[in-house]
């Protein structure tokens, strides 16, 4: 019943695929707030397309501050078990993430732990890999032959 | 007869006005160069080959104009695309601080009004700029107004407390306003302190807050 329900009301998606070029830190405010609405158009709730956005921005904004140049693509899929799939995708051509599990501590970098002295100069808080961990479903990391590629995943 | 067609006779006078007039050409004097070429009255082959030459530097001369006509119009579009390129880096660095705004909206009192998204590099940066500003200002009283915000991930939360504690450290009062029952969750969820933070439904509570106590101040002054 329930599930008949649910076959009934799918939202379909606005679009498959969606890039949006990051080269500058502002990109990711103006990018961030345009994913929180597709997210919404695409059938997540208020807090969840919230917590896509933060991802977004955290992405994009690692992209403008280490990546020298780079993407971010949503992929929408409704048809990915169980109820469809938006993918944020983070590419960029920067240095890869030497240690990822260390860079996904909170408070380090992929080097090590962060002098808290310095979290004001360095422009964050070192918690932007954890947060997105944290936030979607599934992290997906890989180096590319130029660069790296980040995916976080979102179920529906 | 045939021989007359294989072979006419040229003397240097005439080969050197050729290269003179080349060397002209191809040093941009296209006038000169026409001019040498086309000066000579003789009637034979060299003199059809003379006139080949001056009907080709003519054109050359008229594709170097059209050329140098379409760079200086490539110039124009584009200073007009750096003039437009500068338009979007000043509109970008007005978004950068439009995001992070703090406004003194009474004498000694901050208001910092968050609104969007959060992240980690913006928690960053908006801490860094509070405490900044409350040091040069020397404000008493900073109202964090987090009504905008739906949702933070646990960490940057807690570094918002920390940022709240910060202040406090600085000799002024941190209040923050406009918790939604979603943050509060996050809040309690990690456990943080908040200590030393005063929460407020709103902005106008907070300012209610600030003024109550100025007043007291001001009234222990005068007992005094």
């Amino acid at each position: 019943m329930g599930f008949e329900q649910r076959e009934t009301t799918v939202v379909r998606a606005p679009f498959r695929e969606r890039t949006f070029p990051v080269t500058r830190r502002s990109d990711a405010v103006l990018i961030a707030p345009q994913a929180r609405h597709l997210a919404t158009l695409f059938g997540f709730g208020t807090r969840r397309s919230a917590e896509i956005a933060i991802v977004v921005s955290e992405l994009a904004t690692n992209i403008a501050k280490h990546g020298i140049r780079g993407e971010i693509i949503l992929q929408l899929d409704e048809d990915l078990p169980p109820r469809g799939e938006l993918t944020v995708i983070a590419r960029d051509i920067g240095p890869p993430i030497r240690d990822l599990a260390l860079a996904m501590t909170d408070g380090c970098d992929d080097r090590g732990p962060i002098d808290p002295s310095l979290l004001l100069s360095r422009g964050g808080l070192g918690t932007g890999l954890g947060a997105i961990l944290r936030l979607s479903d599934r992290f997906e990391y890989r180096d590319l032959d130029e660069g790296k590629e980040i995916r976080a995943r979102f179920f529906r | 007869m045939s021989s007359e067609h294989s072979q006419i006779v040229i003397d240097y006078g005439r080969t050197n006005r050729v290269v003179e007039a080349l060397s002209y050409a191809s040093i941009d004097e296209f006038d000169r160069c026409l001019s040498i070429l086309r000066e000579s009255s003789e009637k034979d082959s060299f003199r059809e080959l003379e006139m080949a030459f001056s009907i080709f530097v003519q054109e050359l001369a008229e594709a170097k104009e059209r050329t140098e006509a379409a760079l200086l119009g490539n110039e124009a579009v584009n200073r007009e695309l750096e003039a437009k390129l500068e338009t979007i880096e000043l509109q970008q660095a007005a978004l950068r601080e439009l995001s992070t705004p703090i406004i003194e909206v009474w004498n000694g009192v901050l208001c910092l009004p968050v609104v969007g998204v959060v992240d980690s590099h913006r928690s960053a940066e908006m801490t860094e700029m509070l405490l900044d500003t409350i040091f040069t200002k020397q404000a008493r009283t900073a109202i964090v107004d987090i009504t905008g915000i739906d949702v933070m991930d646990t960490k940057t939360a807690d570094h918002f407390i920390k940022m709240a504690r910060a202040v406090r450290l600085l000799g002024a009062e941190c209040i923050l306003s406009g918790v939604n029952p979603s943050i509060a969750q996050t809040l309690t969820h990690i456990g943080v302190d908040l200590g030393g933070v005063r929460t407020v439904r709103n902005l106008r509570d907070a300012l209610q807050i600030h003024l109550r106590e100025t007043e007291q101040l001001a009234a222990h002054k005068k007992h005094e």
